[in-house]
C-alpha cells in the first residue's frame, strides 16, 4: 500500500470519526431526533415488539409447562400442610362447640333451683334401625340412678336408664320406651309424650290429650310450645319439651299432634341430670311479714 | 458488502439484546449490560485488512444503531464505536484474540475502554456522573460485555468465514487470525 492510500485511508476515517463527533454535539445541543434517527426508530420499533412477542411466548412457555421442577413436590407439601391444617380447625371447633355447650350447662345451673349434675356425653349408641336412641353418660351409679331426668339448656333430653358402674345410658324422649307428661300452654292441654323411635327423625306423639282449662281452650297450633306438666313426678314441670311440628286430624274427634324435640340429639355433647327436683314454691312467699324495729320504743 | 453485513448482525443482536436484557431475572445481571457495539467496533478494528475506512464506517454505523435502539443521544456510541475500532486495529498486530479466556479479557477490557469513554464524554459535555455509581456501571459493563464476548466474536467470524474466497482465508477467519 502505497503512502498517499494509506494517507487517504486514514483520512476517511478521521471524517468518519468527525461525523459522530458532529452529531452528538448537535443531539446534545437540541435534544432532538433527526429525520434519519426517526426513520431508523420507525424500523426498529416493530421488529423490538416482535423479538419482545417472541421472548415472552418463550418465556411463558418455559416457565408454565417446562420449568416445573419441584411442582410435584410443593404439592406434596401443601397438600400434607392443609391436611394438618384441616385436623386442627377441626379439634377446634370441637373444642369450641364443647366449651360453648359447657358454658349453656353451667348458665343452665346457675338459673335453676334443682340440684344438677353435669355429664358428658361419650358414646351414642348406633344400630342401623333405630338411628341414635340413647346415650351414654360418664357418671356411675354413686351419683345418678334410675329415672333422673336429663336436660339441657335448651330443653329436656330423657331420663336415665341403665346405670352400670360409672356409666349410664340416657332414653330420650324421641325413644318409643320414653313417656313424659307434658302440657301446651297454649291450647290448654295435656297429655303423654311418646316417643316415635323413628330412624330419620326424633318426633314424637301426644297421646291422651285433656283439657285442663277450660276457658283458655283453643286449638293445637304448628309451633305450639311443649312442656312437662310435672305429673307423676318423674320430670319436674315447666321443662320445655318441642314445638308442636305436625297436626292431623285422626279418627272422631281426635287429634294426631307431632313434637319435634327442642334438643338436638344429634350434636349432643354435655348433658345436666336433675338429681334433685327443685323446692315446691312457697305458698306464703307473696305475702309481707312485718318485722317488730330493732330500735325506739314500742308503742303501748 | 463484508462490513454491511457485520453491521446487520449486529443489529440483530443488540435488537434482540434489548429485548430479552431487561427479562433476566437476577437484577445484578440486568444492570451489567453489555456493550455490543464496542465489541464489534473492536472485532472490526481487529480484522481489518488493508484499509481501516470501511471498519471505522461499519464500527460508526453500529454505534449509531446502539445510540437509537439504547436510548443515548446520537453519536455518543458511535464516536467510542470509532475509537473502539482504531484501538483494535491498533493492538492487532501485537495480541491474538484466541481462546476463550483471551476472548473474555479483551471483550472486558473493550467494555471497560467504552464505558470510560462513555463516563469522560459526559464529564466533558457537563452531564457527570457520581463516581461511585460510574465506577460500579463500568464494572458490571466490563463484565456483561465478556460474558457475551466469546459469542459474538465467534458469530462474526462465522460471517468473515462465509466471505472468504479461499479455504485458507476460510480457516484464518474461524481460527481469529487476521491476515
Amino acid at each position: 500500500m502505497t503512502f498517499r492510500r494509506r494517507a487517504i485511508d486514514w483520512s476517511l476515517a478521521g471524517l468518519l470519526l468527525l461525523l459522530p463527533a458532529l452529531i452528538l454535539r448537535s443531539s446534545l445541543k437540541t435534544g432532538e431526533l433527526s429525520a434519519l434517527d426517526q426513520a431508523v426508530l420507525r424500523v426498529s420499533s416493530p421488529l423490538e415488539s416482535a423479538v419482545t412477542w417472541v421472548v415472552e411466548g418463550v418465556g411463558g412457555m418455559w416457565s408454565r409447562y417446562v420449568a416445573l421442577v419441584g411442582v410435584e413436590d410443593e404439592n406434596r407439601e401443601l397438600r400434607d400442610e392443609n391436611d394438618k391444617l384441616r385436623r386442627d380447625l377441626a379439634q377446634m371447633s370441637r373444642r369450641a362447640y364443647d366449651a360453648e355447650a359447657l358454658e349453656q350447662l353451667v348458665d343452665l345451673k346457675k338459673r335453676t333451683e334443682a340440684d344438677l349434675l353435669g355429664a358428658r356425653v361419650i358414646s351414642a349408641s348406633t344400630t342401623p334401625f333405630f338411628r341414635v336412641v340413647r346415650i351414654r353418660i360418664d357418671r356411675g351409679k354413686h351419683e345418678v340412678t334410675h329415672d333422673m331426668p336429663v336436660v339441657t339448656s335448651e330443653g329436656l333430653v330423657g331420663h336415665i336408664g341403665n346405670v352400670y358402674g360409672d356409666h349410664a345410658d340416657v332414653v330420650l324422649v324421641a325413644d318409643p320406651d320414653s313417656h313424659v307428661a307434658i302440657t301446651i300452654p297454649n291450647a290448654g292441654l295435656s297429655g303423654m309424650l311418646n316417643g316415635l323411635g323413628r330412624d330419620d327423625s326424633y318426633a314424637c306423639t301426644l297421646s291422651l290429650l285433656e283439657q285442663t282449662d277450660a276457658a283458655g281452650k283453643q286449638p293445637v297450633h304448628e309451633g305450639d310450645k311443649v312442656v312437662t306438666s310435672g305429673a307423676g313426678d318423674a320430670y319436674p314441670a315447666g321443662i320445655v319439651v318441642g314445638t308442636v311440628s305436625a297436626v292431623r286430624k285422626g279418627h272422631a274427634f281426635r287429634q294426631e299432634i307431632e313434637v319435634e324435640p327442642a334438643v338436638r340429639f344429634s350434636s349432643l355433647r354435655a348433658v345436666m341430670v336433675i338429681v334433685a327436683a327443685p323446692p315446691p314454691p312457697d305458698p306464703d312467699a307473696d305475702k309481707k311479714h312485718k318485722s317488730e324495729p330493732a330500735f325506739g320504743t314500742r308503742p303501748l | 458488502m463484508r462490513t454491511a453485513s457485520h453491521v446487520l448482525v449486529a443489529y440483530v443482536v443488540l435488537l434482540v439484546l434489548s429485548s430479552i436484557w431487561r427479562d433476566l431475572p437476577i437484577g445484578l445481571v440486568r444492570d451489567a449490560t453489555p456493550d455490543v457495539a464496542a465489541l464489534v467496533a473492536a472485532y472490526l478494528g481487529l480484522t481489518a485488512r488493508n484499509y481501516i475506512a470501511p471498519a471505522v464506517a461499519g464500527a460508526v454505523a453500529t454505534g449509531y444503531l446502539a445510540d437509537l435502539l439504547g436510548g443515548a443521544p446520537p453519536g455518543l456510541h458511535a464516536l467510542i464505536a470509532g475509537a473502539v475500532c482504531l484501538l483494535g486495529h491498533g493492538v492487532h498486530r501485537r495480541i491474538l484474540v484466541r481462546g476463550v479466556a483471551m476472548t473474555l479479557g479483551f471483550s472486558a477490557f473493550v467494555g471497560a475502554a467504552a464505558s470510560l469513554c462513555v463516563v469522560m464524554i459526559r464529564v466533558l459535555s457537563n452531564h457527570p456522573l457520581e463516581m461511585s455509581f460510574a465506577m460500579r456501571e463500568l464494572v458490571l459493563v466490563a463484565i456483561g460485555t465478556a460474558a457475551i464476548g466469546p459469542l459474538v466474536f465467534r458469530l462474526h467470524r462465522r460471517i468473515d468465514a462465509a466471505f472468504a474466497r479461499t479455504h485458507r482465508e476460510r480457516d484464518a477467519a474461524l481460527e481469529g487470525i487476521t491476515q
